[in-house]
């Protein structure tokens, strides 16, 4: 008999959730190189209900659940900022970025110098090349980062000649959908998944990805999810209200 | 519900940007001033399931799992140190830099800040002074009698003495550049000072070894673009709202299940 409320209970306690994941999208609408979320859910089927010998069958009873949160790595558009540190990556790739708790990737080519000259993350983790940190020197000006990664100079003297400091690492992986997301616009992978070289992958120099969120889209979710909400409420009410007649009148004592 | 504090979070951040953005569009005409940007990341992820558990006895691993943010936060405004369009004024005590490097100011508390913006005069003594009246350094003293100054793009200063045709050479102007220009501190007054972030300063001759050159009757304008600030502020206002839509939606449905007990 409350079969019915608890069906609803399992939408509405999955709505709340997704629009916890949209909320999360919606406040990271302009965080460079953030990819959104996209909630999944799937039936569930009640397994007790199961007596179809006879007939009619029992019709059996589906909730809801999430299943999970689809990372939606789509490329977000390309701004032009103009800074010469700011790169964008074109196509499937990250940059590698050593923090404290290891190796991570990132989308967000908003680097930063650090007091020693190393190309850091605007979090100051260093960004690493092919062979560790790259490192400028203190006469180096006119930074140039190539389509392939590598970064070159101008210094000092009066030669003005052009030196390359290093080659940044663009990975990939083979399976991004179980990359996870470690904030600070940072993914950790899996032990068993190991980044590999991503050669169609490039940078573009003097601009930013910025987020792939979808204002509009998010928006119509949001509208979904409270119209729903609505909705099971509404239903879930009726329901209570049902219980209550049957009970009131079901409890009725003839007087006469 | 969580997602009231995560659109919170978007909110004040949305909110932050606008606030820099309103401080690059004031300070559009200010010489020297340099532009910031506001950075965003993503806060921690709760893993409600974890991707890659397993399932089954099978070894089937779950594809993806359930992660759930919890909004965003500032990580930094950080300096775009591009250089700024110059603006010819025709005042020989007006420089700008094109290139790398700032002018070495001494404070009146003895330490040293660093400016881009050469809108220099001079004081009673003929020193050299910025508009506050602090002594550019290294301090140069321009003799009450000169006739007219000449700046070259190397940092020498020469004066023109009345009855002479043939210029003095009263001193030598240096600029000072640091590794990371993004990490100074903005103290107000076109000023930065030295943090442990920018490096130690490292004084130079201008035109040489990856310093700037100086330019007299120059000034350098601020390199704010009001296009760029225009839409970043249309940007900033509209996720403002979007957030503030989100609280919305929460809201009702928390009113809804409020109402569903009578």
């Amino acid at each position: 008999m409350e079969n019915a409320l608890l069906i609803g209970l399992s939408r509405q306690s999955v709505l709340q959730r997704e629009l916890d994941v949209i909320a999360n999208n919606l406040a990271n609408l302009n965080t460079t190189g953030y990819k959104q979320d996209i909630s999944q859910f799937e039936e569930y089927l009640m397994p007790v209900a199961r007596q179809n010998n006879f007939r009619p069958v029992d019709s059996r009873l589906s909730y809801v659940r999430d299943r999970g949160t689809l990372l939606d790595l789509r490329p977000g558009p390309m701004q032009q900022t103009g800074n010469p540190l700011d790169v964008a990556i074109e196509g499937d790739g990250f940059l590698a970025v050593q923090t404290p708790n290891g190796e991570r990737y990132t989308r967000n080519g908003a680097l930063q110098l650090n007091a020693d000259g190393e190309l850091v993350t605007p979090q100051g983790y260093q960004v690493l090349g092919d062979g560790g940190p790259i490192q400028l020197q203190q006469q180096d000006s006119n930074i140039a980062i190539s389509a392939e990664g590598s970064i070159s100079v101008r210094t000092g003297g009066v030669a003005n000649v052009s030196v390359i400091r290093g080659k940044l690492r663009i990975v990939n992986f083979p399976q991004e959908q179980r990359l996870q997301k470690d904030g600070e616009n940072l993914f950790a992978t899996p032990a068993d998944m190991a980044p590999a070289d991503a050669p169609k992958a490039y940078l573009l120099q003097g601009a930013i990805e910025k987020s792939n969120v979808n204002s509009v889209v998010e928006m119509t979710r949001m509208i979904d999810v409270s119209r729903s909400y609505a909705m099971v409420a509404t239903l879930l009410k009726n329901e209570g209200d049902l219980h209550k007649t049957a009970i009131q009148q079901l409890a009725e004592v003839p007087t006469s | 519900m969580r997602a009231l504090d995560t659109a919170a979070t978007g909110m004040m951040a949305q909110e932050l940007m606008v606030q820099v953005i309103s401080n690059n569009i004031a300070n559009m005409t200010t010489t020297g001033y340099k532009r910031q940007r506001a950075e965003f990341e993503d806060l921690l992820y709760d893993h409600v399931s974890q991707i890659g558990t397993q399932t089954s006895t099978q070894g089937n691993i779950l594809p993806v799992g359930i992660e759930l943010g919890t909004g965003v936060k500032t990580v930094g405004t950080p300096r775009l140190m591009s250089q700024g369009n110059l603006s010819a004024t025709g005042n020989s005590l007006d420089l700008a830099i094109r290139g790398d490097g700032f002018f070495k100011i001494l404070m009146p508390d003895g330490t040293f800040s660093y400016t881009r913006d050469g809108s220099f005069n001079l004081d009673n003594q003929g020193r050299i002074v910025t508009a506050e009246g602090n002594l550019v350094q290294p301090g140069l003293t321009v003799p009450a009698t000169a006739t007219s100054i000449t700046i070259n793009e190397q940092g020498q200063v020469s004066v023109t003495l009345p009855g002479s045709t043939t210029a003095n050479l009263v001193g030598q102007l240096t600029l000072t550049r640091f590794v990371n220009e993004a990490g100074l501190q903005a103290i107000g007054d076109n000023l930065f000072v030295e943090t442990p972030a920018s490096g130690a300063p490292q004084d130079g001759q201008p035109n040489l070894n990856g310093y700037g050159n100086l330019q007299q009757g120059n000034l350098e304008q601020s390199n704010v673009d009001a296009v760029t600030e225009m839409t970043n502020l249309i940007t900033a206002q509209r996720a403002y709202e979007m957030n503030s839509k989100v609280i919305t939606a929460a809201d009702q449905m928390l009113q809804t299940t409020s109402n569903m007990w009578q």
